[in-house]
């Protein structure tokens, strides 16, 4: 009989994370304090994070030792199963061999509380009485909020008010889990206030509810500030997932040709893959490539190249592209990358060719939702499903081309909360908007005489 | 001469990659302090002639803060953060 999940016993479970900056082939630079212009210090941060996660940020150490009392609570839902995929593999009649790692098995039903635990540890034994954050739909702060009710440490939670008021059920995890949902803006916080001021029905945005946040953790008494993603410790943290799939993927008696996650601020991504970087940087060939949306066809269809900020070619790729009648800067595809809320440490793994990243449109992804929905059982959620999509394409690829490629990704987590999006691809809303290619082709005519970046490289409409 | 670019209407909602959930134009059109977030070009261009749209609504400067400031890393943002919420401590004390 085939075997469809490989689990691995709680004595299996690792006792170290895997922190890649020991190992990275660029070292990361350090952030800058914009006061000062030089490098930010412990100290910089210390009224918002307790100083282990600060010691972690800039550690250099291999291996960091898990505390038994983060190990106890993890263990509530990991080791997570790895699953091979075999009817998405009969149903594309493909020779490759998928397989999936599930982290939509944890209470919240994502990946967060894998970082929420330790977080919210270091903080109890910081001596840390309660914790501030912020969150968008609500993934984050229902993933800290159960980390909270944990270790019984308060969790405030400042959500966007257009998704406080647009997505309850998120809201309602974390009031099941203790933790205060606040809107944001709000009158609790001075920057919530200046801004109810001048507009009382402000929606809101991250930017507020980050300010918000950040602002209770300092001027509370004893009150700290998580953050879910993009931070090294949070990375560090999710790499029990790659260690875990590593022991796995040994028991399956395979090693992955391909790595694929999606990629927002990068930790679900990074968990998995970057103990299989380590592998990389040793010699091992391995694609590992990240997907993120691409809501603009600019990115697949339009000319567009990178470039360097700098001569030294040290600073974030920047994208080109042309269309319209100036050029314009804007953090696209493999740039939009390393946008404000992607992980340091993915974009520079990005620069040294360990990763390499693709965008995919949203309805192949809706597309791949439900093929995998019919096949594998799982409803995803918006985000998995761009790696979902991501390796249906390499799997035909794989059969176009005859090989027995072995893909691994990551199936970051469930869609149950999100079945409106699912609502709107079913009955066709998001199909009746197709790109405009003969509004792309008039705009690439007018720009045609403009020069070009220097990497300039041709799209496919024109 | 330009044409007036009309955006979609508000029940016209798509998904924000940063919130996770679907919304309409207008909050994309005033997300950052009352100006455009900064994907709202690459989010909307399917949908509309979005760059045309901003180019005609926006000053060049603000076009410029929307679309072209350079992005700061996260951590420094929370450090400016951090020095700003001082600054907010030490004015109640």
């Amino acid at each position: 009989m085939q075997t469809k999940k490989i689990f691995l016993p709680e004595s299996e479970f690792p006792r170290q994370w895997y922190n890649i900056q020991a190992d990275m082939p660029t070292p990361l630079e350090p952030p800058l304090n914009p006061g000062t212009g030089e490098p930010i210090s412990p100290d910089d941060l210390s009224a918002i994070f307790p100083m282990p996660l600060i010691e972690q940020e800039v550690s250099q150490e291999r291996w960091i030792d898990i505390p038994e009392e983060v190990i106890e609570k993890l263990l509530i839902w990991r080791p997570t199963p790895l699953y091979r995929a075999y009817n998405l593999e009969k149903y594309l009649e493909t020779p490759a061999k998928i397989y999936f790692k599930n982290e939509g098995v944890s209470p919240p039903g994502s990946h967060k509380p894998t970082t929420a635990i330790p977080q919210v540890y270091y903080n109890k034994i910081s001596g840390t009485k309660a914790i501030t954050t912020e969150t968008g739909a609500g993934q984050w702060g229902s993933g800290l909020s159960f980390a909270g009710k944990l270790f019984g440490m308060p969790i405030k939670v400042w959500m966007v008010r257009i998704s406080y008021d647009q997505k309850p059920y998120r809201r309602l995890m974390m009031e099941v889990w203790g933790g205060k949902c606040v809107a944001s803006p709000s009158t609790e916080t001075n920057a919530g206030r200046a801004v109810l001021e001048k507009d009382p029905d402000c929606p809101g945005s991250l930017g507020m509810a980050i300010s918000e946040a950040v602002e209770a953790a300092v001027t509370g008494d004893n009150t700290k500030y998580a953050l879910g993603s993009v931070l090294n410790h949070v990375m560090l943290h999710q790499t029990v997932n790659g260690l875990e799939t590593q022991k796995q993927m040994a028991i399956a008696g395979d090693y992955p040709d391909m790595i694929i996650g999606c990629a927002g601020g990068g930790s679900n991504f990074a968990g998995n893959c970057l103990p299989f970087c380590r592998d990389k940087i040793a010699g091992k060939d391995i694609d590992i490539l990240g997907v993120e949306p691409a809501s603009c066809p600019t990115m697949t269809m339009a000319p567009f190249a990178y470039d360097f900020g700098d001569t030294a070619a040290t600073t974030p790729l920047l994208a080109m592209h042309t269309l319209g009648h100036n050029f314009i800067p804007a953090p696209i595809h493999a740039g939009g990358l390393r946008y404000h809320g992607m992980a340091p440490i993915i974009s520079q793994l990005i620069l040294d060719n360990i990763i390499r990243a693709e965008n995919i449109q949203q309805i192949e992804t809706f597309e791949a939702g439900l093929i995998f929905a019919r096949t594998e059982g799982f409803i995803s959620a918006p985000e998995t499903n761009h790696a979902t999509a991501m390796v249906i394409r390499e799997a035909l690829k794989a059969k176009e081309e005859g090989k027995e490629k072995v893909i691994l990704f990551n199936w970051s987590g469930h869609g149950l909360v999100d079945m409106m999006a699912y609502q709107d691809y079913l009955s066709g809303k998001l199909a009746d908007h197709a790109i405009d290619e003969e509004g792309i082709k008039n705009a690439l005519r007018d720009i045609a005489p403009l020069p070009k970046p220097k990497q300039f490289k041709i799209g496919k409409v024109d | 001469m330009n044409n007036a670019v009309n955006p979609p209407e508000e029940d016209f909602q798509i998904r924000c990659p940063r919130l996770g959930h679907k919304i309409s134009f207008s909050y994309c059109s005033k997300e950052n302090n009352g100006l455009p977030c900064y994907k709202a070009l690459d989010c909307w261009y399917t949908y509309f002639p979005v760059y045309e749209f901003f180019r005609q609504k926006l000053t060049e400067e603000d076009w410029k803060k929307a679309f072209e400031s350079k992005m700061q890393p996260k951590v420094e943002s929370i450090v400016e953060l951090i020095e700003r919420a001082k600054k907010v401590k030490a004015e109640k004390l």
